[in-house]
């Protein structure tokens, strides 16, 4: 930290020591290539999901999010000190839970499901911005306490409130799969900044223990997708459907796929929210095991780099948020690929960078570019792989 | 600095093996998934191909078949009747306009039919049948099946109805379905509603809906790629809903109706044993096979505007000033709280006087010296002044009650409307001006605030002549495993309860009762005349009475009664709205329903 600051640069990239040319030589260029060679991959699916030429201005769409994202990204790596999220996460974070009451609020008065507030020019979802920003509180509230001896009860009174408080106001939404999000990333910054792990094998034992309370608290719809996930026979007009559809398409598909754009199942109205949630079955009817396994290992190779400039970040509030941020896209993956195939109940979480919808993607995109200003900001940098 | 950057390379010591925990729980994850693709793809893909490529899966509801509802003895009630349906599969007709305007000539689709046609089409999948219009006639559906081809997609389709054998007997009780909304799904939470899904909405179709409906099956066909059905591949059978055997006898049903035709009021049997309604009657009433047919919109304002409300079901949302009916609790009351015995004594010259208001009894000349028998007997207003005045208003109101009134029965129906017992803390509450010592007086003989409904005012009778208990009415046949529920017991006396019993045998049997042209043929039956003002009498100055003639504001008679005395088997109340008094309108009805049931109970138990 001796080096000289270049006065040039002072006022663009904050008062911290690195220069243009450090930081795009510091910048992960394997990361910009793997997100985009995914939504590539996600434009050829998303075309035959909305049934082709006649539709595709979904796909435009798309691509011009990809490409807002992608200039997000950059602009949030390479600009700014090397401090600036630290200092500004707590405001962050309450500007994302007063705007989460707005919508509570007002969703209140409306009697229905509402997650979005209208603000003329664009709609923003509270919600998807308090992903990050949670992530982002919580790294710092554990970067300004060292707790050598690991985190115990007394430290944890805070991160749960802020963790809650957000949780509570979706859950209300009503949006269960956030709220489960918001939870499990919550938990993997705690874990991550040194939970003891009694304490860690405890909450998960408490978790397991309360799971009967929630389900009391669950909506009747919401049970009824959980109970169809092991037994979608027994209700196949209703929630089953969706599971028996999307099973038939994925395993059809066999291991080379039927084609591009010739997926009977996609292609004839039979999958529900194809080019949405359940796009993953579209891909896998069309594109087989083959095009399945492609698309898992992308994701793979994009969560192992990130946690690798986690391993190399250069301090506590670097490392913290990487590991939540890619714990939130990870869990997407994960959870969505799960409910798709059979193997978890239906939850309304898109697949990152492959579904239709601008929020989650702008998101992630966001998401990445914090991540590679941590990569950039990085003490010993591995060079650009 | 030094020391904070040690303690940050300490942390990460420990910071990556948690890392490294993290990479191996989302690689456990990816490896999940992997598996689950092979299993998919691989192991089964041939089953899943199969099923998907060149085969397609319809699913199909087979609805269930709904209960029937049969009386005490088993007759039906309501009954499931075949329904021709012309039904088109919507991804299979191409236009539906187009097929609409072409099948127009074979079956009247009004403009509401349509709309409601194409708003459904937008609401289910498009491989679900769409119902387009149901009972057909017979002319109907042949002429269609012999063009049966010419409209690909399109097929007539059978499924049942409700039928009722008996027409408008007990309309009311029996209630009748309609298509779902949202009010009902949110009330049968329990039950997975499809749109346009039929749900019984009044009534015993109401009241026992999760029993009635059973549950729906479902059929996977497989269809080819035109939608032709290739097999059934698998059948999850309905299970239909079990038959549901009432309290009410079919024929005196029927014959309470009959009692009761022409005029407006109701009637309410109960076995006053367990609380079993015999026979629940609301007159004027509706044909329910209409509801299934439809209403043209003249049927529908004319049900609706009707002043004599046919929709009602008076017995339980009817609320009417009980009248000289309540005096039976007003003199248990005063027993119970000692304001007199059987000895006590009251000298009525007509009308009694207070805070120079003078209150008039329906005898002008007056009864003469009255104890609380005869006061019955001879239904004597000033008795029961004097001692609702004794009483008080607060008492009285504690004392009935224990007999049930101003409280729901919870018999189960929907839109059962409590009646009301008025206090002083309810006039407080409601008006915000203190009780006026006169009310407790016109209380006393059942006019003014005081209201119950038919249901209810059997309920008491029944009480009086069960020995003071208070069931829960109720359409379940009870049982050994299923013992009526007490909603009061035993709060009064058995001295006290002979006493007005023997008050109430006088009525019908007393040389001077107010009810006794009207004795039932094969028993001894107690029972009590009673009179609710509709609108307050006008008098002339000397304080004769002027008659009313306009029917609208005619008195409502009302009777209650029991039988036979010593071991009853039935107890009755009857209101005939602008029927004037007890004795002439509403007494006779009871009488030919007592009549009717005892003749049937002697030949089946001879």
């Amino acid at each position: 930290m001796n080096i000289p600051p270049d006065d040039k640069n002072t006022r663009l990239l904050g008062s911290s020591s690195l220069g243009w040319r450090d930081r795009l030589a510091r910048f992960p260029t394997s990361l910009v290539i793997l997100l985009t060679l995914l939504s590539l991959g996600g434009f050829v699916v998303l075309y035959s999901a909305v049934g082709g030429a006649e539709n595709n201005g979904y796909v435009w769409r798309q691509v011009a999010r990809f490409g807002v994202g992608l200039a997000l990204m950059l602009i949030i790596a390479l600009f700014g000190s090397e401090k600036i999220y630290r200092r500004y996460a707590y405001l962050l974070y309450t500007i994302a839970l007063l705007l989460l009451i707005v919508v509570f609020l007002t969703g209140s008065i409306g009697m229905g499901a509402r997650r979005w507030l209208a603000l003329g020019f664009l709609n923003l979802q509270p919600s998807e911005l308090m992903k990050v920003a949670l992530v982002l509180a919580l790294a710092r509230y554990f970067h300004d306490r060292a707790i050598p001896m690991g985190i115990g009860l007394v430290h944890l009174w805070i991160p749960m409130v802020m963790i809650i408080l957000p949780t509570a106001l979706i859950v209300k939404q009503p949006d269960l799969g956030t709220s489960i999000l918001l939870i499990t990333v919550g938990m993997v910054v705690v874990v991550a900044a040194g939970l003891k792990w009694r304490l860690f094998f405890g909450v998960l034992f408490l978790i397991g223990a309360s799971l009967p309370l929630g389900w009391n608290m669950m909506h009747d719809y919401q049970r009824r997708r959980i109970l169809t996930l092991f037994s979608p026979e027994k209700d196949p007009l209703g929630a089953g459907y969706h599971i028996i559809q999307s099973k038939i398409a994925i395993g059809s598909g066999g291991i080379s796929g039927k084609g591009f754009m010739a997926g009977s199942q996609s292609q004839l109205n039979f999958l529900p929210e194809r080019h949405t949630d359940f796009i993953f079955s579209v891909l896998a009817e069309e594109w087989g095991l083959i095009g399945g396994l492609l698309l898992l290992s992308l994701y793979c190779m994009i969560v192992l780099r990130t946690l690798i400039i986690a391993n190399m970040a250069s301090d506590r509030f670097g490392f913290l948020t990487v590991v939540g941020l890619t714990a939130l896209f990870s869990f997407q993956v994960l959870v969505n690929m799960g409910m798709v195939i059979g193997l978890l109940p239906v939850v309304g979480i898109p697949l990152p960078m492959i579904s239709y919808g601008g929020s989650s993607m702008l998101t992630l995109m966001i998401a990445m570019g914090l991540m590679a200003h941590v990569s950039i900001h990085s003490k010993q940098h591995g060079g650009t792989i | 600095m030094a020391s904070l950057e040690n303690e940050y390379e300490h942390f990460k010591v420990d910071a990556r093996r948690r890392l490294i925990l993290l990479g191996g729980l989302f690689t456990g994850g990816a490896l999940l998934i992997g598996g689950q693709l092979f299993h998919l793809q691989v192991m089964n893909g041939g089953e899943y191909r199969n099923l998907a490529e060149d085969n397609r899966i319809s699913l199909q509801p087979i609805p269930a078949l709904r209960g029937r509802i049969l009386d005490r003895h088993g007759r039906i009630l309501v009954d499931n009747s075949p329904d021709f349906q012309l039904s088109v599969i919507p991804e299979l007709i191409g236009n539906l306009h187009a097929f609409l305007k072409r099948v127009q000539s074979y079956v009247d689709l009004t403009p509401d039919r349509i709309e409601k046609i194409v708003r459904q089409m937008h609401r289910q999948r498009s491989f679900l049948p769409l119902m387009i219009q149901s009972h057909l006639t017979w002319a109907q559906v042949n002429q269609i099946e012999s063009r049966i081809h010419t409209f690909p997609g399109a097929s007539i389709q059978v499924q049942t109805t409700r039928s009722y054998p008996n027409g408008d007997v007990a309309a009311h009780l029996l209630g009748y379905l309609g298509e779902v909304n949202d009010k009902d799904s949110f009330q049968f939470s329990s039950i997975h509603f499809r749109s346009g899904d039929i749900v019984g909405k009044t009534g015993m179709e109401r009241m026992f809906e999760l029993v009635l409906r059973g549950k729906e099956g479902v059929r996977e066909m497989e269809v080819n790629a035109v939608g032709r059905h290739i097999r059934e591949l698998k059948r999850q059978p309905a299970r239909p809903g079990p038959d549901l055997r009432l309290t009410i006898d079919m024929e005196l049903q029927a014959e309470a109706e009959r009692a009761l035709s022409g005029v407006s009021g109701a009637t309410v049997c109960l076995d006053p044993n367990n609380g079993e309604v015999l026979a629940m009657v609301s007159q004027p009433s509706y044909d329910p096979n209409q509801f299934i047919r439809g209403f043209s919109n003249d049927e529908w304002k004319r049900l609706v505007t009707d002043p004599k409300r046919p929709l009602i079901n008076k017995a339980i949302q009817g609320q009417y000033p009980p009248g000289s009916t309540f005096k039976m609790v007003v003199a248990l009351a005063a027993l119970a709280e000692g304001k007199i015995d059987a000895s006590t004594r009251h000298h009525c010259g007509g009308s009694l006087t207070r805070d120079n208001h003078t209150f008039y009894c329906w005898k002008s000349g007056g009864h003469g010296s009255m104890d609380v028998v005869s006061a019955l007997e001879q239904s004597c207003d000033v008795f029961f002044y004097k001692v609702s005045e004794a009483l008080g208003i607060d008492a009285l109101a504690r004392q009935a009650k224990n007999m049930g009134l101003g409280s729901l029965t919870e018999i189960g129906l929907e839109g059962e409307r409590p009646g009301l017992m008025p206090s002083r803390a309810w006039k407080k509450a409601t008006f915000g001006h203190a009780w006026y010592p006169g009310e407790t007086l016109v209380t006393g003989i059942g006019q003014g605030a005081v209201l119950a409904t038919p249901l209810q005012l059997a309920n008491m009778v029944a009480a009086v002549a069960n020995g003071g208990r208070v069931y829960r009415p109720t359409f379940a046949l009870t049982s050994k495993d299923q013992p009526p529920v007490l909603l009061h017991a035993n709060t009064f006396k058995p001295a006290h309860l002979a006493l007005v019993r023997k008050g109430l045998t006088a009525v019908i049997n007393g040389k001077s009762g107010t009810a006794r042209q009207f004795k039932p043929d094969k028993v001894i039956a107690a029972g009590k005349t009673g009179t609710s003002q509709v609108v307050k009498h006008k008098r002339e100055k000397s304080g004769k009475l002027i008659k009313e003639d306009n029917e609208r504001f005619k008195d409502h008679a009302l009777f209650v009664c029991y039988a036979p005395v010593d071991q009853p088997r039935i107890a009755i109340s009857v209101i005939v709205e602008h029927g004037g008094h007890g004795s002439t309108a509403a007494a006779p009805v009871a009488q030919r329903i007592m009549n009717f049931f005892f003749d049937k109970l002697g030949t089946s138990e001879s």
